[in-house]
């Protein structure tokens, strides 16, 4: 042995003798990430959102050492920092690209968790504690997106935190809270850089840290329906490896955009250019949208009536949105098929329609296909029909690979999706009434094929 | 082991006692956190609200102007028989601050294309209610008074 290997033994004996690593050693020398008939892909996904998460740390505290909050000095601040430190430009792009990719890599990341029925058990805490980490990085966005104190972000954190009102009992103490008083104001501003700053953040390094506890204890979900854990690739230096040059690769695309798009590409809800100082007096105007992730949820708002059911359009609305995510929360428990390692194909076509669903809205707010003015009743029917044809699109392209390449014969979800859109961008009908009726087939297609499962697995002989 | 019967023990009563402080310090420990959390109301200048004379030059020259009154933000706006009006400026839908359109003669909310009359009655649009109104005055000088006191649409 040289030198520099006894000097590791010894320094490795040291620590021994006092921590008791050799456990700890050995358990990562022998961890495996699974290997299964699925793309690897999918297992580096919460690797490049936490890699994009400890660039926000690293940029954020840069970011900090000139940011002052405050009604006179906020936006001051942003402005000095972006056109006179050096460099301050890219501090603040890095952080907003880095913001925006994260949330790209943590979605991928879900998505890919649930068609994989990794959150199958014994993982279900794994999903949940996921769960609320995306539910906290929807915030950081939200409280972030505030802190420069332009005229966007005013309006946006008003229309955002005003939704709250809606909430039963609490509504209207939780938006006092909220926003330190009935409207949005410098109070709101110093809130918000509260949890920005500090609440969100040691929130979500404790977060991770279950989050990888979990990973660790339990290890990387296997495929589904693989009896006997099969050989997989050793974490250490194999995957680990690939994984660091991943996050190389990361780093590379995020400094080529934040480089050459340090305000964004332009589009709505993907745009941070600093513009002009926010004023509580001056009257809201065309084009304010929040950002891509919450674009759906926007729309959404529109789409709802001023009245339904005896209750206001938004309570409605936030009741629905509500309901949905609920489902998304404790989908480990709603699986059983999964629970039992079969596939369970409605569950992935619960998912497809959702990203569906989403997608119709996010195109609508983007207002795609409109003739001028935005506004008009003639417009509106156009960007519909436009947006529906495009989902129709995706969804029929969704549908032929699914088919042709993974076999899949579960489409009451995704078809339900697509007759909602149909319905209402080709054929007129009202956003509600269309989603009204595609429900309530879906519901019914869906409990015939809960009863048929049934009988046939209460038949001698029959399979489940 | 615990009877099922629950027979009350000295046990049995010191756990009672025990859960009852429990939450009487949590509550002791919360409530002033609750409490700090809501902010008080501003006190902002109550009662009727002269415009200033920037804001004034505002209303001749854009026909509304956005003020301060108690606390909230009121459109004052001149029709085109240059009779004055005011609104809360407040979208009833998702608080968004509204504009007067001299063009069409509505007033509009721009975050999700609502429509008002110029009394506050919802044209058209998601808004669930009318917005408030505010009596408004123009004074022999020339000034404009807004009267804080809100009558119904």
């Amino acid at each position: 042995m040289n030198d520099h290997g006894h000097e590791r033994s010894r320094l490795r004996g040291w620590l021994d003798s006092r921590y008791q690593i050799t456990p700890l050693i050995e358990f990562l020398r022998h961890k495996e990430v699974p290997k299964g008939p699925h793309s690897m892909v999918w297992y580096y996904l919460g690797g490049t959102t936490t890699f994009f998460f400890m660039v926000q740390v690293v940029t954020g505290v840069l970011l900090l050492m000139y940011y002052q909050p405050g009604e006179a000095t906020a936006y001051e601040s942003m402005r000095y920092l972006t056109t006179k430190v050096p460099f301050g430009w890219l501090m603040r792009s890095v952080h907003c690209w880095s913001a925006h990719l994260m949330i790209v890599s943590l979605v991928a990341h879900m998505f890919s968790t649930m068609m994989l029925k990794a959150y199958r058990p014994p993982r279900e805490l794994t999903w949940v504690s996921g769960y609320i980490m995306f539910a906290l990085t929807l915030g950081f966005g939200f409280s972030g997106y505030l802190l420069p104190w332009n005229k966007l972000a005013y309006f946006a954190t008003s229309v955002g935190t005003d939704l709250v009102k809606s909430v039963p009992l609490a509504g209207d103490w939780l938006l006092h809270v909220l926003r330190g008083g009935p409207d949005v104001t410098a109070n709101t501003l110093f809130r918000f850089f509260a949890l920005h700053v500090v609440i969100l953040p040691l929130l979500f390094v404790g977060l991770i840290a279950i989050h990888l506890l979990f990973v660790q204890r339990q290890g990387m979900a296997p495929p589904l329906g693989q009896k006997v854990a099969g050989r997989g690739m050793k974490f250490f230096p194999s995957f680990a490896l690939r994984d660091l040059l991943l996050w190389l690769l990361c780093l590379m695309i995020l400094l080529v955009l934040s480089v050459f798009l340090p305000y964004g590409p332009g589009i709505p809800g993907m745009e941070w250019e600093l513009g002009e100082k926010a004023d509580p007096f001056e009257p809201a105007f065309p084009g304010i949208k929040p950002e891509w992730y919450f674009l759906w949820e926007y729309q959404l708002l529109k789409e709802f009536p001023p009245h339904l059911f005896g209750l206001e359009g938004p309570q409605v609305c936030l009741f629905v949105v509500t309901l949905l995510l609920a489902v998304w929360a404790i989908i480990p428990w709603l699986d059983r098929q999964a629970a039992r390692n079969e596939p369970s194909p409605g569950f992935s076509d619960f998912g497809w329609g959702a990203i569906l669903f989403l997608t119709f809205l996010t195109l609508k707010a983007w207002d795609i296909g409109a003739l001028q003015p935005v506004d008009s009743p003639a417009s509106l029917k156009v960007i519909s029909r436009t947006c529906a044809w495009w989902t129709l699109g995706l969804g029929a392209i969704i549908i032929i690979v699914r088919f042709l390449f993974y076999h899949d014969r579960w489409f009451i979800f995704t078809g339900a999706a697509l007759l909602h859109v149909a319905l209402h961008g080709l054929f007129g009908l009202s956003y509600l009434t269309a989603g009204a009726i595609a429900a309530s087939l879906a519901a019914a297609a869906v409990a015939r094929r809960v009863l048929a499962a049934r009988k046939t697995r209460a038949s001698p002989g029959g399979v489940g | 082991m615990r009877d099922k019967t629950r027979k009350p023990t000295r046990r049995s009563f010191l756990d009672l006692l025990l859960g009852v402080s429990a939450i009487a310090w949590l509550a002791s420990v919360f409530y002033p956190i609750v409490r700090y959390l809501k902010p008080l109301p501003r006190a902002g200048p109550g009662g009727p609200t002269r415009l200033s004379p920037s804001e004034l030059t505002k209303l001749n020259k854009d026909a509304f102007v956005i003020v301060p009154v108690s606390g909230k933000r009121v459109l004052v706006f001149q029709n085109a028989a240059q009779q004055l009006s005011a609104v809360d400026a407040k979208c009833t839908h998702e608080g968004c601050t509204v504009k007067y359109l001299a063009s069409e003669s509505v007033i509009w909310c721009a975050c999700h294309n609502a429509r008002f009359d110029l009394d506050g009655r919802v044209l058209s649009g998601p808004p669930p209610r009318p917005l408030p109104k505010y009596a408004v005055e123009r004074q022999e000088d020339g000034g404009v008074l807004i009267v804080a006191e809100r009558t119904s649409a």
